[in-house]
């Protein structure tokens, strides 16, 4: 049972992961600097609650403001730019964000041990669920339950005028603009709501995972991030969801019985994916027919 | 009707007949499971330890198998999983494997991975507001200095390279005076190459050695001339390379080619391996390694012959692996482990218990002792490259 229960831990922290990314890609812009603020998220709070003593919440809420604040940051320049330029440019933060944490150390002394982030050596001992007796259950609890507020929220936020301004940008930038609405201000608040959610999400990783290192929040973990909502569809937030469970759950874990093979197919089967499904494994032809599935008679007759 | 029942009694009785009386009670299985990097850079490490703890299983298993803690016979089976290197990968391969009836569970590959697998396991045995995972880990590869620190749980038959490079770098000055100076190569973003070459940085300075500098690398490079470039207008007597076979050739050949002939050249333990001849022998000529293995003893070379069979090699880390399951064996068996579905928790227990009790074991090289911190003290010797294969340089006396 604790394995499904790591592997649910897993498929969480991933979905939040590509949820911040699904922000961004509303808005048109393909991001990914994701990596580079979910490990600001998993380094800052780790440091919280490892050095300072934090509970878990206040140091995840810190951590998501902190990525939150410097994905703000970032927007501003790296939004000036399109397409290609803005992947370039993401991608040069995502690595400039994971050598700093390469060559970063502060330690402190704590009897016997030496605490805190150590360069190249990485961070250890950022043990703060089972220190504080939370069983893999609580664990993956929490994270769902932190996975379905961001979720909701996002929901909420896609079918509010905010949603509808981002998509607007999204589709056309100039038929945006020619209708008054400010584009680098939705662009930059995109990036911010994605820092944000990235955040959290690093900081959850890097207490379930206890050792984080500059290496596990390279160009690999910025292209898991997009590709979770584009493989999964932007349509909704559940097409992200859909993806991480793809991916993680069927192509990772699903196949490991397979051993050498395993890698083969998962490229193999992520093309196909790509091919059969173009426009995401949940697209709006899709949910459209979920909800007619599931909505009731009465709704469906039009009454 | 009755002819049915006859002839079911002639099958049931002569199928009875034809069964040994020993075999009448199902022979049992203990499955071990071993994982690490079988995919990536570093694939080759899984696949050695695969082979060699097959190979063991097979040795063990010819000599009449071990004795469960109820007196039945069993035979070992060895399941590898791949975790690919990754951490988070690391953590569910191990949720998997103590998901089943597992007592024990040998890896990983690669440090980052032990450093957060070690870290869900229950810190201090009995803390019961430690919710830590309870499951022992035996790890053959990673080889980061003081990871089985982290839990009460993690245990390693790894080298102590510490001890490896403190009394390679003074047999060096005490061999070669006329050496001065030194200058060092780091796969930087590999934590086991990046923390060893801080011991050899360390100890070669604690030793007089002028370090003249360091040249940094990935693990993914593939391109050195401007490390190299460094490396030669340093012109140090002494380089000493603290990286893996792959990027250890990609530098050498680089050095072949920038001209950079140092008076001696030092190796990281992990290149002590036929990766590294395969890759680049005639570059590595001379180049001077600690390792814990070598096939000098009998017991060696009959290890190294039955991991080839297994179609991997023997290395220090595959030697450690191979090691590791007469440990287990011995462990089974002195702390009685019953290896039944009803008895899982107390079979681990009993495993961690006789893993931590363990003062020494046996190993290729000769005894091996174990410290309160749950490692290895092994033996080693010193090896060089020379005319395409590794041969034993000194053998320090310890």
């Amino acid at each position: 049972m604790d394995f499904y229960l790591g592997l649910i831990q897993i498929i969480g922290v991933h979905t939040l992961l590509g949820l911040s990314a699904y922000c961004v890609l509303l808005t048109g812009q393909v991001s990914l600097a994701q990596a580079g603020f979910f490990a600001i998220g998993a380094y800052v709070a780790g440091i919280l609650t490892v050095l300072a003593q934090w509970p878990l919440i206040p140091a995840l809420a810190v951590a998501a403001v902190v990525s939150g604040a410097v994905a703000c940051a970032v927007g501003f320049p790296a939004l000036r730019v399109k397409g290609l330029m803005l992947v370039v440019a993401t991608v040069a933060f995502g690595e400039a964000v994971r050598l700093f944490f390469f060559n970063f150390t502060y330690q402190i002394q704590a009897g016997v041990l030496h605490l805190g982030p150590h360069g190249a050596e990485g961070f250890r001992q950022i043990r703060y669920f089972p220190q504080h007796g939370w069983s893999t259950l609580d664990v993956a609890l929490f994270i769902w339950t932190v996975v379905a507020l961001v979720m909701a929220g996002l929901w909420w936020l896609d079918h509010s005028r905010i949603g509808a301004v981002l998509r607007a940008v999204g589709e056309d930038e100039l038929a945006a603009q020619s209708v008054g609405i400010n584009i680098t201000a939705v662009k930059v608040s995109a990036m911010t709501v994605g820092g944000f959610i990235a955040g959290i999400g690093g900081g959850i990783f890097a207490h379930y995972t206890t050792h984080i290192e500059h290496a596990q929040f390279g160009v690999v973990l910025a292209t898991f991030a997009i590709a979770y909502p584009i493989l999964g569809g932007l349509s909704n937030v559940f097409g992200t969801l859909l993806a991480a469970v793809f991916i993680q759950g069927f192509l990772i874990e699903g196949l490991r019985f397979m051993g050498d093979w395993r890698n083969l197919l998962f490229g193999g089967l992520i093309v196909l994916a790509m091919n059969v499904r173009p426009r995401g494994l949940l697209d709006a032809g899709t949910t459209r027919a979920l909800r007619r599935l599931f909505a009731p008679r009465k709704e469906r007759s039009g009454a | 009707m009755r002819r049915l029942h006859a002839a079911l009694a002639v099958l049931l009785a002569g199928s009875m007949l034809s069964l040994p009386g020993s075999a009448l009670a199902q022979e049992r299985t203990v499955k071990i499971t071993g994982f690490g990097a079988k995919s990536g850079v570093v694939r080759v490490f899984g696949i050695n330890s695969e082979a060699a703890m097959k190979a063991a299983a097979g040795e063990i298993n010819s000599k009449g198998g071990i004795t469960l803690g109820d007196g039945t016979k069993a035979k070992f089976a060895v399941d590898f999983l791949d975790d690919r290197c990754n951490a988070e990968e690391g953590i569910s391969v191990v949720r998997r494997i103590a998901s089943t009836d597992a007592f024990v569970a040998v890896g990983p590959t690669c440090s980052n991975v032990a450093e957060s697998l070690f870290g869900i396991l229950q810190k201090k045995v009995g803390d019961a507001s430690d919710s830590g995972l309870q499951f022992p880990i035996i790890a053959d590869v990673a080889a980061k200095g003081g990871l089985a620190k982290i839990s009460e749980w993690a245990f390693r038959n790894v080298p102590s390279e510490f001890e490896m490079y403190k009394s390679l770098i003074a047999w060096v000055k005490k061999e070669h005076p006329d050496l001065k100076t030194m200058y060092g190569g780091v796969e930087k973003d590999f934590a086991h190459s990046n923390a060893t070459y801080g011991v050899m940085k360390g100890q070669a300075e604690g030793a007089g050695l002028q370090v003249l500098g360091t040249s940094e690398w990935l693990l993914n490079d593939t391109t050195f001339s401007t490390q190299v470039r460094d490396m030669k207008r340093a012109n140090a007597d002494i380089v000493a390379i603290s990286a893996h076979p792959f990027t250890t050739c990609g530098v050498l050949k680089e050095m072949a080619r920038q001209g950079v002939k140092p008076k001696l050249l030092i190796g990281l333990t992990s290149s002590s391996s036929i990766e590294t001849l395969q890759g680049c022998a005639k570059q590595a000529e001379g180049i001077i390694i600690p390792t814990s293995f070598a096939p000098v003893t009998p017991e060696a070379k009959l290890a190294a012959e039955q991991v080839a069979k297994f179609g991997g090699s023997a290395d220090l880390h595959s030697a450690a692996a191979y090691e590791i399951m007469f440990i287990l064996k011995d462990v089974i068996e002195s702390q009685k482990i019953m290896a039944k579905p009803d008895t899982v928790q107390a079979d681990r227990n009993k495993m961690r218990a006789g893993l931590a009790a363990l003062k020494e074991t046996k190993g290729l090289l000769g005894t091996v002792g174990r410290t309160a911190d749950r490692e290895a003290i092994k033996p080693y010797l010193y090896v060089h490259a020379k005319d395409g294969s590794w041969q034993v340089l000194h053998k320090p006396t310890l």
